[in-house]
């Protein structure tokens, strides 16, 4: 008797189980996209990344994160996982192959993440990367003014430049290059051998991968000057060649901010130069599965990414 | 003809042999004292490191050394860090992997030594020699493309939804696979060094193959297994690519349930720390404390078990 009480339970238990599944199934074949009522599953990048920190900005949650979110651990990972997941949201950086990698990339207010709508500040998810010289006359001598502006030139104005900072990722607008060969004409400086000369960086942490790729590819066109990038966080980036250290320990000739310089606090009209040299974008993804969502508000990303709503039938 | 060697010795070239000889032994000893001298300078580093945060004076502002301890949350970006559940994460993990893998390892390495054709079994055992020197991250991406996408499947089958396959049985299933060869490999030559005498006397009281394998064989090379399983354990703990690929980082825990993402202490130092400074970085040294004394621990308490079960029995 006992038995048979065994039995037939777990042939009803098996028996639910498998009506369960295929009830699943059913459902996601009808819809055509994952099942609605599906819980979200947060995906982010850890807090060292440079895009979280321009993403929770963009989405005005910073450090308000859910504590279910999915740490992953790379640009790359992030598209990836977000692609074999269904129920999956993250963010990544422009330049990502969306369609390679299963994903969707999703209108920030009503606004579609592209190279001309970044670039026009109509997408507001994005920030731009700044930088600010010493004074004129401020600097350690005649020469290193003169590589500074060169190599500003080389950043901001030149086909090269240009190419190399797209390709670390920063978002900019190439129809205004010039080739560096004509540019290279105002420079008499980088002609010669700049071996001793030491250009030191400060500010901002995020733009380290466009600067650096931008130094090293300038370094041979212009006599293999040497360069230290001490890159500690925006809020240095003014201080350390316009502001109270600028003659200390830490004293640098380009500072960098991810962000614009502050009128009020950060005073950059006496500086020999200052301005943007890029575009930092970054876009919210979901599954390619996911058709459901094509468009979210700030205050839909703020929610959906600290937990307040947890659930793709509430995203509405 | 000479009858003796004597004459031929020379004083002068056996001081010299003799110099040579001690020359070697202190070179020998060199050798010996710099590979030493690494584990002391690579542990005293890190625990110079590692303990500063909890330092009074610490220049980031100093750490409650109870609540990184014991804590269950680990978020950067709030200024929180707790390992406590993250050694709970770690040591579940490492041995749920060897739970799955001690079995099977012992089972094929007992197939490899005593019951497969000559020419099978030197086949197999390249095969496992190989498996042992894969790379971890090329297992990681095996995971992170296959392992993941079983666990998936998996679930979906109970209904549930995971977190596209990253959880805490994907990372107890790669592990398995990973500590597989090197338990096997170790037990294999346990089983080998077995005395051939024994088994001959376990057949001819009447015993079957099956029976002197199990009961005299594998009762033989216990000790030899285990020591396997304890560097297979170590290698669960240690490894930190491939798990960071499918642990899925969970911020806080710990995670029991098979399906829902974890965290363990390597994926933990290992994630973002080219990009950090500060006391995000200093503190992944002392979370490298964490993991040795854990593992210093686990292999402590095997190694008396070890003791206990090999003597005996």
């Amino acid at each position: 008797m006992k038995k048979l009480t065994v039995l037939w339970l777990s042939a009803l238990l098996l028996l639910a189980g498998c009506s369960g599944t295929s009830g699943n199934n059913e459902n996601q074949n009808s819809v055509s996209t994952p099942e609605t009522t599906a819980t979200i599953n947060v995906y982010t990048r850890d807090s060292s990344s440079g895009t979280r920190e321009a993403f929770e900005k963009a989405g005005d949650f910073e450090g308000a994160l859910t504590a279910k979110a999915i740490e992953v651990s790379s640009n790359g990972d992030m598209a990836t996982k977000v692609g074999t997941d269904e129920n999956g949201i993250g963010y990544v950086s422009l330049s990502t192959d969306f369609a390679a990698n299963n994903v969707t990339p999703l209108n920030f207010e009503g606004v579609e993440p592209s190279e001309a709508t970044v670039l026009d500040g109509s997408y507001k998810m994005q920030r731009p990367f700044s930088f600010v010289t010493r004074a004129s006359g401020d600097f350690d001598s005649e020469e290193k003014e003169q590589l500074v502006a060169a190599f500003l030139d080389f950043l901001q104005n030149s086909t090269e430049g240009m190419l190399v900072v797209e390709k670390a990722g920063g978002v900019v607008d190439k129809t205004q290059g010039t080739p560096w060969e004509e540019l290279a004409k105002n420079h008499p400086i980088c002609s010669q051998d700049n071996s001793t000369i030491t250009l030191a960086t400060a500010g901002s942490t995020s733009v380290e991968k466009t600067l650096k790729a931008a130094l090293e590819a300038f370094q041979p066109l212009a006599g293999n000057f040497q360069f230290t990038m001490n890159q500690t966080g925006s809020g240095d980036g003014y201080k350390r060649v316009m502001g109270s250290e600028k003659d200390g320990a830490n004293k640098a000739d380009i500072g960098f901010a991810s962000r614009e310089f502050k009128a009020e606090e950060e005073d950059v009209t006496q500086a020999m130069a200052s301005g943007v040299y890029c575009i930092d974008a970054v876009v919210t993804i979901v599954n390619a599965a996911n058709t459901a969502v094509t468009n979210l508000t700030q205050a839909q990303v703020k929610s959906i990414f600290t937990g307040e709503i947890t659930n793709w039938a509430d995203v509405q | 003809m000479e009858t003796s060697l004597r004459h031929q010795r020379n004083a002068e070239k056996l001081k010299r042999k003799m110099r040579i000889d001690k020359a070697f032994k202190y070179l020998f000893f060199l050798a010996a004292l710099l590979s030493g001298s690494c584990i002391l300078l690579i542990v005293l580093f890190i625990l110079i490191k590692g303990i500063q945060p909890f330092l009074p004076g610490y220049r980031y502002g100093q750490m409650d050394l109870l609540q990184f301890l014991f804590g269950t949350m680990w978020r950067q970006d709030q200024a929180v860090y707790g390992v406590g559940y993250i050694v709970i994460n770690t040591l579940i993990s490492a041995f749920g992997a060897l739970l799955l893998s001690f079995p099977i390892s012992v089972l094929t390495a007992l197939f490899i030594a005593k019951i497969a054709p000559r020419k099978l079994s030197a086949m197999l055992s390249t095969v496992v020699e190989l498996l042992a020197s894969i790379p971890s991250v090329v297992y990681g991406v095996f995971a992170a493309g296959m392992i993941v996408k079983l666990v998936k499947w998996l679930a979906s089958l109970w209904g549930i939804s995971t977190a596209g396959g990253s959880s805490l049985l994907a990372v107890i299933l790669l592990l398995a696979i990973m500590i597989f060869p090197t338990i096997t490999s170790m037990a294999v030559t346990a089983i080998q060094a077995v005395d051939h005498e024994l088994e001959l006397g376990s057949l001819a009281l009447g015993a079957t193959k099956t029976q002197t394998n199990f009961k005299v064989v594998l009762k033989s090379a216990k000790s030899g297994i285990f020591a396997g399983a304890i560097l297979g354990l170590g290698r669960a703990f240690g490894e930190a690519t491939a798990v960071s690929m499918v642990a899925g980082n969970k911020l806080f825990g710990p995670t029991f349930d098979l399906f829902d993402i974890t965290r363990t202490l390597t994926s933990t130092m290992l994630a973002g720390l080219k990009e950090t400074t500060g006391l995000d970085y200093d503190i992944r040294f002392s979370v490298g404390i964490v993991l040795m004394a854990v593992i210093l621990v686990s292999n402590l308490i095997l190694n008396a078990v070890k003791e206990k079960v090999g003597n005996h029995g």
